[in-house]
């Protein structure tokens, strides 16, 4: 469940910058074995051609940048398309890309997008204002997968074709968040003809961008290929090649193996590798692989209970579990490097954090009481139970990572030790819709990446989909307030105060924040993470 | 001969059809709910709510009574349509299609590693004078088919791939990366045919005439050779003919350990996510390569063999009785009865 | 051939021979595959040679078979001519008994693990070494047992009971109950047995008795066919013949003459087709349709041992080497059995 998102508004972005920078790093700047300041050897100049081979261990099962928002997957669909802007990931300023420039009106309700002359689709379509209105008005219809985009377009009101090459966005209220949300990939602009398909059938056939690569082949569950655009012109302002990438060919294979991955690395079968395992990080630094980390903004790893079905409708039960949770001995087993356990709702980069490390603090002596003071008692068997029923909770959780298990199985143990016992419940990350929507699970494992705070509108409003059951409360209304303040230091405070609720009443139990690691072969270049802890690659090049 | 033929063919359709019944049967009315299955496997945009569910059992007419919609489905069948997959949204038939390939690349090359190898096994321990290397070499066939197969591939993968990094571990990149997912392969037709083909020639080396060619003179290894090579081609046949069903069920697990893409990765991916009509399309196509192969097989084997006629006996040809004589391969002929018995009433 | 017929072919072979089997249907039939996964039956024994080459070398001087009661000096003789029947008899006690009392081997909890000792690798201390989360790989492996055994178990019952009872009603009764039993039981052959089980898998949805489900059913027609071909054999013995002319009821004829007769390559079938068990479910619980994690069903262990193939590679070589060796001595002891059933007939 590695969605993602990011954001911030304009003045937000101002704040975001100090935040972000904490957080944000370049992949060569963490690259070990021996590389220069910038990832390249000295005098090495880049070179265009090759193919880069990049091994992900997981497939969503979709190919439409607009639907998708899983890591592995945004790897390669972010390739396809542009967005109308760029968020700088050491800054977190925005800036310009297919939007030349733009005005937000002072209650940022109205935002005002004058596009680049010249730009194409790659199928030959011409870019214009009508266009990008068709995207916004149907990224909200696509369904359940895209409710990144759905979000961010919350309160759309309508949009206006000014002329061909100006197009007027408008909110319903105040939406501060949008500036940042147009450099994302889930709004990123396809063509005329893909607004046109249908939600399946852009999943499977993917979508016709003006991005600097083009979808040539989608196997499901085993790769996706992408080829060159030629005579692309107008690439984001912080690339620093203008014109076509260095790269003739993107493959990204699907292997869920860690183990293989690595090995694949090593031998040179691929040139980079997502999602580095804790075991396989020493013997890549021997073997020369540059080991790039950045911490994802959003909401961290974490169980996310049905709060609406017994006996997570009892507060007491959620916090008892929340305490009951090692969370050092988690990240320090299980995750790699650098990985920090999580100390509230939103992960430390994320713009608006604060630390409520106090509230989430590791207390198996608290977490008996509270059980205890709820009518679950100890049993015999070391369960504990209420009535006749014992305290079983099944945590159902996606194969998209392979920290997950290993994190569960932990989880499960220092559950047990409380007395609640845990059945693990696995699914393929393509199933991850039905159990959003299906509603039938009782705990859910996973994390939502989105550089902006306003993701916690979006999974916790009771007002959207509300996955988790949360009842209506006064969040709502601080969760709407917060998308609307344009002022950046009141929206921080209700953003601490919408954390604040969301921990203390445990609606969600965070665990560890998500730290993207990748293992990148000596002979590849400037491959960057963008602002959300996704990879660019049109500056990346191999010799 | 031709009459012969034509039964045999309608024969072969008829287990097919019933295959396809089987299969229907198990996955459409057996417990779970495939409507709810599809609805969450699918990209469909609203979710499941009761009227989406509902819709989607009328487009799939599981609204309909039981029988209206096995013929439905049957008709479709027979045109090579096996519906569209839930997960990918792509016809059944072209992901088939689309998959074969690599699984065909895989299972031959395994195959041809397999009977070579085992042939080549069987004919070293037949011939070596060596007590102890004749034992350890005819215990190695029995000790093949007790491996799992993918454990196999995961040790190779770990020697071949990690320690030594001959092979790369995963993927389809040509010939290198079919090395080791055939060798995986070619394990258990390898050791079945060095079983057989090793019983054979001791039989025929003790046979009397054998004796007499060598007191004439005749080189040993040449007459060792020349039974070898006469005895190698019906074993053969029959692995291929009983194997078939085998090989492709490798195929699942062999292309998993080697995230190589085919046929068998689509199946695991199929069931993993509950795509019923890919599961299905699966089954059926299995059943046919199994049930084809099986039917040539049978049509071959007199004209490799003269001993064996055809159509003598009503019920077509009988492949030899002690031929591969494996007893858990219920000899030779299994398989030729498994279709052959379908259509002849027993009384 | 000379050899004696083993297993499957036991019934086939000897349904195919037998004079009283007149009928061509019940030859065909008969000379069908009994099982449909290949069987390590094949195998040599453990003097290492197929029964044929035995014979061969002592110029087909077997001693003709006894039809005594065993007794105690020549089973001794037996076993020490059999070095490897031995071990494999050792392999199975000791796995049957992990299988039920685990305790016995190991008291470390297969759950439970100390996370700072991961990945350490086989000691003194820890056997198989440990895993990801610092638990024990032995007593995993150890208690894994209890859930790959009895799947197993399972798998092999249902395929017997439904099987057998199947081919005992078409060998018994006959007519067009036979015709159409054997009929669904071709078509079963012609589907690929893991085919089957996995199409089984994706109605049942996913655990350990699932899978063991699906892996029985898979072979419920390899027993059918063994079973009625020792039916119809021992229908149309004269013994058989000769009771029902004197009026004995068909329930005692079947009681008293046929199931005795017939059961016993069907349990032959039924040892040999537990190697074949194991390795299917095995296979199954590998791809992941087992018991959900953290249980250690030794597929599952093999499967989660592949994250760590590159640091850590007594994790999937150990739980491995394990099925290996109980596959490899069920199946001895199958080719043993079926030895001494083929003598003594």
């Amino acid at each position: 469940m590695h969605r993602s998102r990011q954001s911030a508004s304009t003045r937000w972005a101002v704040v975001a910058v100090a935040v972000l920078a904490v957080g944000s790093t370049l992949l060569s700047a963490c690259g070990s074995g021996g590389s220069s300041d910038d990832g390249t050897p000295a005098g090495a100049a880049p070179k265009s051609g090759g193919t880069l081979t990049f091994a992900v261990g997981s497939d969503v099962g979709c190919v439409d940048p607009q639907q998708v928002g899983s890591n592995d997957t945004v790897y390669s669909t972010r390739q396809i398309v542009d967005s109308l802007t760029d968020q700088d990931p050491t800054t977190g300023k925005i800036v310009p890309w297919l939007a030349q420039s733009w005005q937000i009106s002072p209650d940022a309700k109205a935002f005002t997008f004058h596009l680049k002359p010249g730009v194409t689709f790659s199928d030959g379509t011409p870019l214009t204002a009508q266009v990008v209105k068709d995207n916004f008005e149907v990224i909200p219809k696509l369904g359940t997968l895209a409710q990144l985009g759905a979000g961010y377009l919350a309160g759309y009101a309508g949009s206006k074709a000014i002329d061909d090459r100006t197009i007027e966005v408008d909110f319903q209220q105040s939406n501060a968040q949008f500036l940042q949300a147009t450099s994302t990939f889930s709004l990123g602009i396809v063509s005329a003809a893909s607004v046109r398909k249908t939600p399946q059938a852009r999943c499977r056939d993917g979508v016709i961008g003006s991005g600097p690569f083009v979808l040539s082949k989608y196997v499901p569950s085993q790769s996706i290929s992408l080829k060159k655009r030629t005579g692309y012109t107008w690439g984001s302002s912080l690339f620093s090649k203008s014109g076509d990438a260095y790269l003739d060919a993107l493959e990204f294979k699907v292997v869920p193996e860690a183990g293989v991955r690595t090995s694949s690395l090593q031998t040179g079968q691929v040139d980079a590798i997502g999602a580095v395992a804790q075991a396989d990080e020493s013997s890549l630094r021997a073997s020369g692989v540059q080991l790039a980390a950045r911490a994802n903004p959003g909401v961290p790893f974490g169980l996310s209970f049905n709060n609406a079905k017994a006996p997570f409708s009892d507060p007491n039960v959620r916090k008892a579990i929340g305490l009951a949770i090692n969370r050092q001995q988690i990240v320090d087993t299980v995750f790699p490097t650098g990985t920090k356990p999580a100390t509230s709702v939103l992960a430390r980069t994320t713009p608006g954090y604060v630390d409520l490390s106090s509230t989430l603090a590791f207390d198996k002596a608290k977490a008996g009481s509270l059980l205890d003071a709820a009518g679950w008692k100890l049993g015999a068997d070391g369960i504990r139970q209420k009535n006749g029923t014992p305290l079983a909770v099944t945590i159902t959780w996606f194969t998209n990572a392979a920290t997950n298990q290993p994190a569960l199985e932990l989880i499960q143990q220092q559950l047990k030790a409380v007395g609640i016992k845990i059945d693990l419940k696995q699914l393929q990350i393509a199933q991850i819709a039905q159990v959003l929507t299906g509603g039938g699970f009782e705990v859910l494992w996973g994390n939502v990446t989105r550089a902006d705070p306003d993701i916690l509108r979006s999974q916790f409003s009771t007002k959207g989909l509300n996955a988790y059951k949360i009842p209506a409360t006064g969040l709502d209304t601080v969760l709407v307030q917060q998308a609307a303040e344009p002022d950046a230091t009141k929206r921080a405070a209700l953003v601490a105060q919408a954390q604040r609720l969301i921990v203390n009443n445990a609606y969600v139990v965070p665990v560890v924040e998500l730290e993207t690691e990748l293992g990148v072969g000596k002979n590849v270049h400037d491959l960057r993470f963008e602002a959300s802890s996704r990879i660019q690659l049109h500056d990346t090049w191999k010799n | 001969m031709w009459r012969y033929v034509l039964r045999r063919l309608a024969q072969a359709v008829g287990v097919l059809w019933a295959a396809y019944t089987v299969t229907f049967l198990v996955l459409d009315f057996l417990p779970g709910d495939p409507v709810s299955a599809m609805a969450g496997a699918g990209m469909d945009s609203q979710g499941i709510d009761p009227a989406q569910i509902e819709k989607l059992r009328h487009q799939y007419g599981f609204d309909q009574p039981v029988l209206v919609q096995y013929f439905h489905y049957l008709t479709k069948a027979l045109r090579g349509d096996f519906g569209t997959s839930v997960s990918t949204n792509r016809s059944v038939s072209s992901v088939l299609l689309d998959a074969l390939p690599p699984t065909l690349a895989l299972t031959g090359l395994g195959l041809t590693i397999g009977v070579l190898t085992g042939g080549l096994l069987a004919f070293a321990a037949t011939y070596t004078n060596h007590r102890w290397l004749r034992q350890g070499l005819l215990s190695l066939p029995s000790l093949g088919v007790s491996v799992p197969g993918f454990w196999i591939g995961l040790m190779l993968v770990q020697l071949f791939s990690f320690r030594i990094r001959l092979f790369p571990a995963f993927g389809n990149d040509g010939l290198r990366g079919l090395i080791l997912p055939a060798v995986t392969m070619a394990v258990l037709p390898g050791a079945m045919v060095a079983q057989i083909l090793a019983r054979s020639l001791l039989t025929a080396l003790a046979e009397p005439y054998t004796q007499t060619a060598q007191a004439k003179g005749a080189g040993r290894l040449r007459v060792h050779l020349r039974h070898a090579l006469r005895n190698a081609l019906l074993p053969t046949l029959t692995i291929i003919g009983v194997l078939t069903g085998q090989l492709m069920a490798n195929a699942v697990v062999i292309e998993t350990v080697f995230s190589r893409n085919g046929l068998g990765r689509i199946t695991a991916a199929a069931v993993n996510v509950q795509d019923i009509p890919v599961v299905q399309g699966v089954v059926v196509f299995g059943t046919f390569v199994f049930v084809t192969v099986n039917l040539v097989i049978d049509l071959v084997y007199p004209l490799l063999d003269p001993r064996i006629a055809v159509g003598s006996a009503r019920r077509g040809p009988a492949r030899p009785r002690g031929t591969p004589s494996d007893p858990t391969l219920g000899g030779g002929l299994a398989t030729s009865t498994v279709v052959g018995s379908t259509a002849g009433s027993s009384r | 051939m000379t050899r004696p017929p083993a297993a499957g072919q036991s019934a086939a072979g000897q349904a195919a021979t037998d004079p009283a089997a007149t009928d061509p249907a019940v030859v065909a039939s008969a000379s069908v595959p009994a099982t449909q996964v290949p069987t390590p039956a094949l195998g040599s024994d453990d003097t290492a040679e197929p029964s044929a080459a035995r014979d061969a070398q002592d110029g087909g001087a077997r001693p003709p078979a006894s039809r005594q009661r065993l007794h105690l000096p020549r089973l001794g003789r037996f076993f020490l001519h059999r070095p490897g029947l031995v071990l494999s008899v050792i392999v199975v006690v000791v796995v049957g008994l992990a299988a039920f009392w685990p305790a016995l081997y190991t008291s470390r909890d297969p759950l439970q693990g100390i996370p700072s000792n991961r990945f350490a690798g086989p000691s003194g201390q820890h056997w198989f070494g440990t895993d990801e989360l610092g638990r024990d790989l032995f007593a995993r492996v150890v208690h894994g047992a209890a859930l790959s055994l009895k799947a197993t178990i399972i798998a092999v019952a249902v395929a017997f009971v439904v099987g057998g009872t199947l081919g005992l009603i078409a060998g018994f009764v006959g007519r067009w109950v036979e015709d159409v039993i054997m009929r669904v039981v071709d078509v079963m052959l012609s589907i690929p047995g893991l085919f089957m089980s996995l199409a089984l898998v994706t109605a049942f949805g996913y655990g350990t008795v699932k899978v063991a489900v699906a892996v029985g059913i898979a072979q419920v027609a390899s027993f059918a066919r063994v079973m009625r071909s020792e039916v119809l054999k021992v229908r149309q013995a004269t013994y058989v013949e000769a009771s029902r002319s004197i009026g004995a009821r068909w329930y005692s004829v079947l009681g008293r003459h046929v199931l005795p007769n017939a059961l016993g390559p069907v349990l032959v079938l039924a040892t040999l087709d537990f190697g074949v068990s194991v390795l299917a479910v095995s296979s199954l619980s590998f791809l992941g349709y087992g018991a959900a994690p953290p249980a250690p069903e030794w597929g599952t262990l093999i499967s989660s041992g592949r994250n760590y193939l590159a640091n850590a590679w007594w994790l999937t070589t150990l739980p491995g080497l394990t099925v290996v060796a109980t596959v490899l001595s069920t199946n001895r002891i199958a080719r043993a059995l079926d030895g001494e059933w083929a003598t003594q007939r």
